[in-house]
């Protein structure tokens, strides 16, 4: 990342308050990324402003159409003066000026044009994100997208409904930043160099200061080799047990004169942690999940970078690991002179960089088999890789081709909601695919035209009629919705598509920078409720 | 309105929302983009305040404006911004403190709406208490990293902003500080106080110096280090104030460094007491620091730990270019920390870490001292953007009177196992003894009548705590006894006086009155002669609630899991913040739990392992708790 922008300013202040979200390689991801949107809408040019503010590398507008007053009125980007100009141009010159470092592109053509006749085109995107197409382009380009694997993310408002739908083969995440998780100690397979370091300290020999700044680590590894030694060298497990090891402790708090224990925080610290810390070391079921996964076990010429790394690491575990993944060799604050915390933070750091240079050379080893480039994949990478290796995930989503398709849909899900009192946010997918069906039919919305609302309340009635009963569903969606549905009549509302442009922002965020788990697959906002569901059609 | 809101909305409601008047409060992270909702949603009458001005590190969320429009009135530029592409809108923009008293009641009864898009929580309170006293609906909000929250408060129906207690800002105790820091962050509190006690404004509960009157010294020991004192050096210009002596050695880098580094830590190791079980601290001398770098050399300037030498380097050039900058302010000027500012961030980070390898405390990154010194709360668009939307939704509701229908809603950084991104939730009820909203505010202070003074029971608990801006206060003796007045100069003979001087008791009672506020508040005084954690005071509900919290208080202790979640919020940042926690959220951790969030919702908070670790301030610490 370089230090200056082009225009001129200190990236680490322009961008220093996301940069304390996903860190300098999340912001190079993102300044490396090619999205494309299709559709200048209210709703697409507020997800590009979210994505260009951030500092998106480049982005380009597809979008065939003249700006109308309609557009003007729920568009910010789009002003009075440019009614009748090419939407495409408009939004891209305004959108352009809200960061210089983006440089942004637009073609005045239509998206299914290019789905037939330059298909290639869409292969150089990071990510596409498609506003208001109809369905059959739709999937057309659902399945283009799926076969280059770019990943698509589908966005729509629809009076107060907002909807979004990620299609993506699959997904690798390093770096999922999982909510809660256990510091990787290794107490019950203690590292060699901790063993030594631990054997070279004799407590009951230390003087009150040196007795008080052990680090709580080594105290509880202490304590549990006693414990150990007069168990037959078994772990604490039960509740019991563990409050047996934690009296254990407790006892070895250093008494005054008087024979009142003395304030130890150390100890304080080792009781406390003696549950999280004596958490077995094991490979997360997630992560054997990926190491039984075909991608892992069948390496081709083809295989991307994760999957190579999934195998080196998977190698490792079952060689060099012994059963376990690499070290991830940071350890908590705690209280301790800052000399032996240094001494055991290297021990940790020290395993860590020993593991990682055996994954290194394993995966030297699979590229050079698969006929790879040995450097693509960098020291870095695989570092990251190792310190993650127990978060990693894989997101496969289900095709539109298969939710569109009533043999494969989703039924049974959708049939659950429906039958929910709470699921009326997913009545309303039901709806957005039924306007569709009604568009398909009569090439407008219904309640598009105010004088045609009734009539076109029965015809939008039949046509989710006709939906439920291709997915074999007895379901019924009560006629308010229905009516509610033939209000909005497609309008596009500006705030939810301020709404929708930061949800979706943020999930195109999420697959550019391969950081934190992007919803899978669909998004339903209920805009009258301020709810939400996601759900996997 | 556009054709598209028409359809959707009623049409007494579309007559609502182009013609009534609103009021944002904030052009900020949140302010901008709910400035462009309120727009494109057919609002034509806003009116919006702020007093800041921007800054870079704006422009990745703030969409009004760009970089030539650094260092203008946010509320200016958002206006101008908003009008290029909607010039049928009436924008009145105020660059002013809505703290101000030229906005009174009167100035809010102007409105049908307000809406709050701040950072902090004093304005916060203060807006609150106007919208009660204006009897007009406020929607409030705050977004911290991936979170956020909006709420709806409407005299009488709703919670307001105060009912609930929030936890209050946490402070390190001024030994801890000044005599045995143990963490990164007493280090880091400590270089901004130096940076205050130097350049800025002289605040005495900012010393730096060694403290005598530590709790844990035998008073004893205490004096023998005194007497040391004052046969030694320098004694008197201590007292003299740091600032003065600083001035008179020219800001001289190694005088300063050998003050502070080599001669008071000497003075601290003859405060024997102190390090019978703490590792005692290391004199470091000016003419001989090491240059081993802690960790690889390779990194970035912001991302590796310097060696001492480079700390002194650095610390010697600060002082230098910052003499520099206060003399530019002319006689009195002085100089205002400021995390965005390069000097004086260098200052801290030097500083900071060459205290921290005194104490052997582990060093930071000068990218981590900026979010710890900054309190900085990550912001980003996205999530401001979902904020403002949901913002104008609820105000939908509310111009459409109905506020059975308005919601509280949290949004979460993920979907929660239920699935939902974001949680909506009824408003609660008014608290029947909020001390704001309640039809006889009451409030109970814990204190030591002896030790507090006028002046600090106006600013800090008054002002403070409590929230107020002017206010008048008299004692409910039954002679109507004034000790404070908002008129200036009235009662300024009271200041330095105790509150004992003026037979205020254990019980006794005081009469507040804030009349920008509008607001009214009897305090009765619970005299102590000490309370924990070396507090000054606290306040309490009544006496129920004062006996419940020192029955849990005693609790804890028996525990002996101090786990203290402390914050060391100290000023706020950006948008965030409804999310008072803002605290919580950003570097400085703080305790999230009393916030009554239901089931659902306790997958965000964050477990005190985390936020343990945010206040060492690596990793994001993406916590929250809202309001």
């Amino acid at each position: 990342m370089a230090a200056v922008t082009k225009s001129g300013l200190d990236k680490n202040n322009k961008y220093d308050r996301q940069l304390r979200l996903w860190g300098d390689h999340g912001q190079s991801a993102l300044e490396s990324a090619r999205v494309c949107l299709i559709n200048a809408t209210a709703t697409g040019t507020e997800i590009l402003k979210n994505l260009i503010l951030p500092g998106i590398g480049s982005f380009t507008i597809i979008d065939e159409h003249k700006v109308q007053g309609e557009d003007v009125g729920n568009n910010f980007f789009l002003s009075k003066e440019s009614i009748g100009s090419s939407r495409a141009r408009t939004a891209t010159e305004l959108l352009s000026e809200l960061n210089e470092d983006v440089s942004g592109d637009f073609i005045e053509e239509s998206p299914s044009n290019l789905i037939e006749n330059n298909p290639d085109f869409f292969a150089s995107f990071t990510i596409v994100i498609a506003t208001n197409m109809d369905e059959k382009s739709l999937l057309q380009l659902g399945e283009l997208l799926w076969n280059l694997h770019v990943p698509l993310l589908i966005c729509r408002c629809y009076g107060f409904i907002g909807y979004i739908r990620l299609v993506v083969k699959e997904h690798n995440v390093i770096e999922s930043h999982p909510d809660s998780t256990h510091e990787d100690l290794r107490l019950d397979r203690p590292i060699p160099a901790f063993v030594t370091l631990c054997d070279s300290l004799d407590m009951s020999s230390m003087n009150k200061k040196d007795h008080s700044h052990t680090p709580w680590l080594i105290v509880l590894y202490k304590y549990l080799q006693q414990w150990k030694d007069s168990h037959g060298g078994e772990l604490p497990k039960i509740y019991k047990e563990k409050s047996q090891l934690k009296e254990l402790i407790r006892n070895g708090v250093l008494k005054n004169k008087d024979g009142v224990p003395e304030d130890e925080e150390n100890f304080d610290e080792a009781v406390r942690n003696v549950n999280t810390a004596l958490h077995p070391t094991s490979v997360p079921s997630d992560v054997q999940k990926l190491f039984k996964d075909p991608a892992c076990l069948n390496l081709t010429s083809e295989s991307r970078p994760f999957w190579i790394l999934t195998r080196a690491v998977k190698d490792f575990v079952e060689h060099e690991g012994k059963g376990a993944l690499p070290v991830r060799g940071t350890i908590p604050d705690m209280t301790s002179d800052s000399e032996r915390y240094i001494k055991l933070q290297s021990v940790y750091r020290d395993q860590a960089a020993k593991d990682v240079s055996d994954v290194t050379r394993r995966v030297h080893k699979l590229l050079q088999e698969l006929g790879q480039n040995p450097c693509s994949i960098s020291e870095k990478d695989i570092k990251t890789f190792c310190r993650n290796s127990a978060f990693l995930r894989v997101i496969r989503c289900r095709s539109l081709k298969d939710e569109y398709n009533p043999e494969t849909a989703n039924v049974t899900l959708i049939g659950q909601h429906l039958e929910d009192e709470d699921g009326d946010d997913v009545v309303f997918y039901t709806l957005l695919r039924s306007v569709d069906k009604f568009y398909e039919k009569y090439n407008h919305y219904p309640g598009y035209y105010t004088q045609q609302v009734e009539s076109d309340i029965t015809e939008l009635k039949a046509c989710l009629s006709k939906l439920l009963q291709d997915w074999s569903l007895s379901s019924t969606v009560k006629d308010d919705y229905i009516h509610e549905m033939c209000r909005y009549g497609a309008s596009e509302l500006h705030t939810i598509s301020a709404y929708i442009g930061g949800v979706a922002a943020q999930e195109a965020i999420k697959m550019i920078t391969g950081q934190f788990l992007p919803i899978n697959n669909t998004y339903i906002y209920n805009a009258m409720k301020q709810s939400s569901t996601t759900l996997d059609l | 309105m556009s054709a598209a809101m028409k359809s959707s909305l009623s049409n007494k409601l579309q007559q609502n929302v182009s013609s009534c008047k609103i009021l944002v409060v904030g052009a900020g992270g949140i302010g901008c983009e709910l400035l462009k909702n309120l727009a494109l949603t057919g609002f034509s009458d806003i009116e919006v305040i702020d007093l800041d001005t921007i800054d870079v590190s704006n422009l990745n969320r703030q969409f009004l404006f760009r970089k030539e429009h650094v260092g203008k009135s946010k509320s200016q530029v958002a206006k101008e911004s908003t009008l290029k592409f909607n010039p049928d809108v009436n924008i009145v923009a105020y660059h002013d403190s809505v703290m101000n008293p030229d906005y009174g009641v009167n100035f809010f009864k102007k409105f049908k709406l307000v809406m709050n898009a701040l950072d902090n929580r004093a304005a916060r309170n203060h807006v609150n208490r106007m919208c009660l006293a204006a009897d007009v609906p406020l929607v409030e909000s705050g977004t911290a990293g991936y979170l956020g929250q909006v709420t709806v408060i409407k005299k009488g129906l709703t919670e307001c902003y105060e009912c609930r207690p929030k936890a209050t800002q946490k402070t390190f105790p001024g030994c801890t500080i000044r005599n045995t820091p143990s963490e990164p962050i007493h280090c880091v509190v400590w270089a901004k106080h130096l940076f205050n006690q130097l350049f800025g404004e002289d605040d005495p509960d900012q010393d730096v110096s060694p403290d005598t009157e530590d709790p844990e010294l035998t008073a004893e020991a205490g004096e023998k280090a005194l007497e040391k004192e004052t046969e030694g050096n320098g004694k008197d210009l201590e007292r003299k104030s740091t600032r003065v002596w600083a001035v008179e050695n020219g800001y001289n880098p190694e005088k300063i460094f050998s003050k502070l580094f080599r001669d008071d830590i000497k003075y601290l190791l003859s405060m024997e007491a102190l390090w019978k079980t703490r590792r005692p601290p290391e004199p470091l001398d000016w003419s001989n620091l090491s240059d081993a770098t802690p960790s690889s050399a390779t990194q970035m300037r912001d991302q590796r730990i310097w060696s001492m030498k480079e700390c002194g380097e650095v610390f010697g050039n600060c002082l230098g270019k910052l003499k520099v900058d206060l003399a530019a302010q002319g006689e009195d000027g002085m100089l205002v920390w400021d995390k965005d500012d390069e000097t004086a961030l260098d200052f801290v980070v030097s500083a900071a870490n060459i205290r921290a390898n005194i104490f052997g405390i582990s060093q930071k990154s000068r990218f981590d001292i900026k979010s710890m010194a900054g309190n900085i709360i990550p912001a980003i668009a996205t999530t401001n953007a979902i904020i403002a939307a949901l913002i104008v939704m609820e105000a939908l509701k509310i111009l459409n009177d109905q506020f059975d229908k308005c919601t509280t809603v949290y949004l979460n950084r993920k979907p929660n196992f239920r699935k939902k991104l974001l949680d909506a939730g009824r408003l609660d009820k008014p608290n029947p003894k909020c001390y704001v909203c309640s039809a006889k505010p009451e409030v109970t202070v814990v204190l030591n009548t002896q030790k507090i003074t006028i002046k600090f029971l106006e600013e800090k608990i008054l002002k403070g705590d409590l929230g107020m801006v002017a206010p008048d206060v008299e004692i409910d003796n039954g002679m109507g006894t004034i000790i404070i007045s908002s008129e200036e100069g009235e009662t300024e003979e009271n200041n330095e006086k105790l509150l004992s001087s003026f037979g205020i008791i254990n019980g006794s009672r005081l009469k507040c009155d804030d009349f920008l506020q509008n607001y009214n508040l009897n305090i009765t005084i619970a005299h102590v002669e000490k309370l924990e954690d070396e507090k000054d005071f606290m306040v309490v509900g009544d006496m129920a609630e004062l006996q419940a919290k020192l029955e849990e208080n005693s609790k804890k202790k028996e525990e002996g899991t101090g786990a203290a979640l402390e914050k060391s919020k100290e000023e706020e940042e950006d948008d965030l913040e409804i999310i008072d926690d803002t605290e919580a959220m950003e570097t400085a951790p703080t305790d999230t739990s009393p916030k009554k969030r239901k089931a659902d919702e306790l997958d965000c908070t964050p477990t005190a392992k985390k936020q343990k670790k945010s206040i060492g301030g690596d990793g994001d610490a993406d916590v929250v708790e809202i309001l």
